[in-house]
């Protein structure tokens, strides 16, 4: 199976079954493997993600999106595989190492820190990790979370609560907060879910934007909906392995896709 | 210093400028300064309560910056206020130190228990590290009860040589001073550490470990830098203790339960996680015990006099002051104060600005809950 992207000389990014190399892309993932106790949540996967592409990151509830991710940004090691990101193994890294390194990701959850504003949540990412730091002194740090926080649509509400956020507001505090740690790869968790319309179009836009300045992605869904106009390429897992691969339209049209989303969510 | 911020004064120097400094600073300032004077117009006895009020407040801010702010909750402070003052008092005693040196070795001595401790809090989650730091001191009692020939058990060492030189008889306000200059020192230290860019990061981790390392900082890195930072100004507090009349190196004054709870009972009532609260509240614990050791009522049902359940009645009060101020006296006075500043100036006040959000003692509640839930089993999520 191989597929045209709009991105260049792709060329066997998944090449036969799984034999992926570390230089294949910017993140590596070769024969990922996560069990929990008897359950397999992610069986032996192996995918490429290009340098500055947008990819889809697809499968029903449970296919083990989640789980790929947090093997991938070292919330937990994966039971066997390898990531390679940046040509570089950095298997069971930890995952403020990995952030450092330039991969951010953002909780499906939402998990802002419900103690503090807008405004200093996103501040605390631009904390060096260093013991003694003075930075917060200078106000300098304020300023540039201030920017962040107009980039991503809070500039009215910094100083507001995470508990007075609606939704979507929390979605981009979560986006904000990741970007504030310069990330070269963002992998961002279910954005759609629970958005409207013209929310689903206002961040699509904004991830855009992200990835004309240089930023990959990667882009989690359970469905199609809103991330046809936005990937350039997308994965669809089903049961923790690559059912296909391809772009949106190639793989809306898959028959097996097709089959696994049968009598459950819609595509 | 350049602020060009124009609704609130940016950085921690901004919120020091002596004229625009927020209403509370300007009046925590003037206490100081009273406090100051205070030994111009109070006894010998009442002096040295105070200094003894000072060193227990400096014991629950050491309790505060680790347990308070990064929500690691310590049962066994008395561990690092232990091992500065016995080491103190051995040096002095064994070796002839002068207190201004085998002070200094207290606090590295009481530094590296810090690490002892705090290493497996890296790994431990919360209720079982508080097994540990409930544990810890107690069977550092046990060794000096074992080897009464060096530690003379129960008793503790005594006879070892004042600060200074001081007298114990005549110097009372010297020894006020000591112990404040150390209650101001630390308060300093701590105020400084946890209004910069360590603050957040600390109460974050109280928040939520796995957003902190998120944002690419190492809870790892932060909570031994709590440890080592908190045993380091505990183990100052206790090698300095044991050189004024106010105490002794003996497990009474270091490291019993009681003091271990009493630490925590004075951090929560004036404010887990403010530094100046628990200045405060140990401090007002101090001498509210004395007030009621003062007190000859004798408590009917048990037939005991009330000053002997001091330690029963703080416990009642924290239980009740739970409910009523969750968030302890200082953040309760804040928040008044803000409202009634707000009200004179004619701006509608904010209604419960800090509405939907948990307070620190809360927050680590349900953390432990959530903990002790995860260790006892249930459900097979056995995620790290
Ligand atoms: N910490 C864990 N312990 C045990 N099982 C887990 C754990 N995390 C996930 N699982 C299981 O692994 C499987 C994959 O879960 P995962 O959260 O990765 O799915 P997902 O594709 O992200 O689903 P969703 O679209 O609902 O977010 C599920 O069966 C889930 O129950
Ligand atoms: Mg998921």
């Amino acid at each position: 199976m191989s597929t045209e992207t709009d991105h260049g000389e792709e060329t066997d990014a998944v090449a036969a079954n799984g034999s992926v190399s570390p230089d294949d892309g910017l993140l590596v993932l070769d024969e990922i493997r996560k069990e929990f106790g008897g359950l397999v949540a992610v069986d032996d996967l192996s995918f490429a993600v290009e340098e500055q592409e947008i990819l889809g990151f697809i499968g029903p509830n449970g296919a083990g999106k989640s789980t790929t991710f947090n093997c991938v940004v070292g919330r937990f090691p994966p039971t066997s595989g390898t990531v390679y990101y940046k040509g570089e193994d950095v298997t069971g890294t930890n995952a403020h190492t990995m952030v450092q390194k330039g991969l951010a990701r953002t909780f499906q959850e939402f998990r802002p820190f419900e103690d503090r504003t807008v405004l200093k949540n996103v501040s605390l990412a631009l904390t060096p990790n260093r013991m003694f730091s003075m930075q917060g002194l200078r106000g300098k740090t304020k300023e540039k979370a201030a920017e962040i926080c107009k980039r991503v649509g809070l500039g009215d509400r910094m100083h507001m609560t995470p508990d007075e956020l609606p939704h979507a507001g929390l979605l981009r505090l979560e986006l904000g907060r990741a970007l504030a740690t310069k990330p070269d790869l963002l992998l961002v968790d279910e954005p759609f879910a629970g958005l409207s319309g013209p929310e689903v179009e206002s961040i699509s836009d904004l991830l855009l934007e992200l990835r004309d300045e240089g930023l990959t992605l990667v882009v989690v869904d359970h469905n199609m909906r809103g991330l046809l106009s936005l990937i350039d390429r997308g994965i669809v897992i089903q049961f923790g392995s690559m059912i296909a691969e391809g772009d949106p339209e190639a793989i809306k049209n898959d028959p097996t896709v097709q089959e696994a989303y049968l009598g459950g969510d819609e595509l | 210093m350049s602020d060009n911020d124009s609704t609130q004064t940016t950085g921690v120097l901004g919120r020091l400028n002596p004229i625009t400094m927020p209403l509370r600073y300007k009046l925590g300032l003037v206490g100081l300064v009273l406090l100051g004077a205070l030994p111009m117009f109070i006894d010998s006895t009442m002096a040295l309560t105070f200094a003894g009020a000072y060193f227990f407040g400096v014991y629950a801010m050491s309790w505060d910056v680790v347990s308070g702010y990064t929500g690691q909750i310590s049962f066994g402070h008395g561990l690092f206020f232990g091992v500065g003052g016995y080491t103190s008092a051995l040096l002095n005693l064994g070796h002839g130190f002068d207190p201004l040196l085998s002070i200094p070795v207290g606090v590295v001595m009481a530094a590296l228990a810090g690490i002892i401790i705090g290493v497996p809090a890296l790994r431990l989650k919360g209720p079982y590290l508080s097994l540990v730091t409930l544990v810890a001191p107690l069977i550092l009692v046990q060794i000096f009860i074992y080897r009464s020939d060096i530690f003379n058990g129960e008793q503790g060492l005594s006879g070892v040589d004042p600060l200074f030189g001081l007298n114990t008889f005549g110097d009372e306000a010297m020894f006020y001073y000591v112990a404040f200059g150390l209650f101001v020192f630390v308060l300093a230290v701590l105020w400084i550490v946890t209004r910069t860019d360590a603050g957040p990061v600390f109460t974050a981790i109280r928040e939520d470990e796995d957003a902190v390392e998120a944002v690419g900082l190492s809870p790892a890195k932060f909570k031994i830098m709590a440890f080592v930072l908190s045993a380091a100004i505990g183990g100052l507090a206790g090698a300095m203790i044991v050189h004024t009349p106010n105490g002794n190196a003996s497990p009474t004054t270091l490291l019993s339960i009681t003091v271990n709870v009493e630490v925590i009972i004075a951090a929560i009532l004036g404010g887990m996680g403010t530094i100046v609260g628990a200045a405060i509240g140990g401090v007002a614990l101090i001498l509210l015990r004395d007030q009621l050791s003062a007190v000859d009522l004798v408590v009917p049902l048990f037939d005991t006099p009330i000053s002997d359940m001091d330690f029963l009645v703080f416990t009642l009060i924290t239980f009740v002051l739970l409910f009523a101020l969750p968030g302890g006296i200082i953040r309760w006075a804040t928040g008044i104060g803000g409202w009634l500043t707000q009200r004179v100036r004619g701006e509608d006040p904010e209604i419960a600005a800090d509405g939907g959000t948990k307070t620190p003692p809360e927050q680590v509640y349900e953390n432990y809950t959530e903990e002790l839930r995860e260790i006892l089993g249930g459900d097979d999520d056995d995620e790290h």
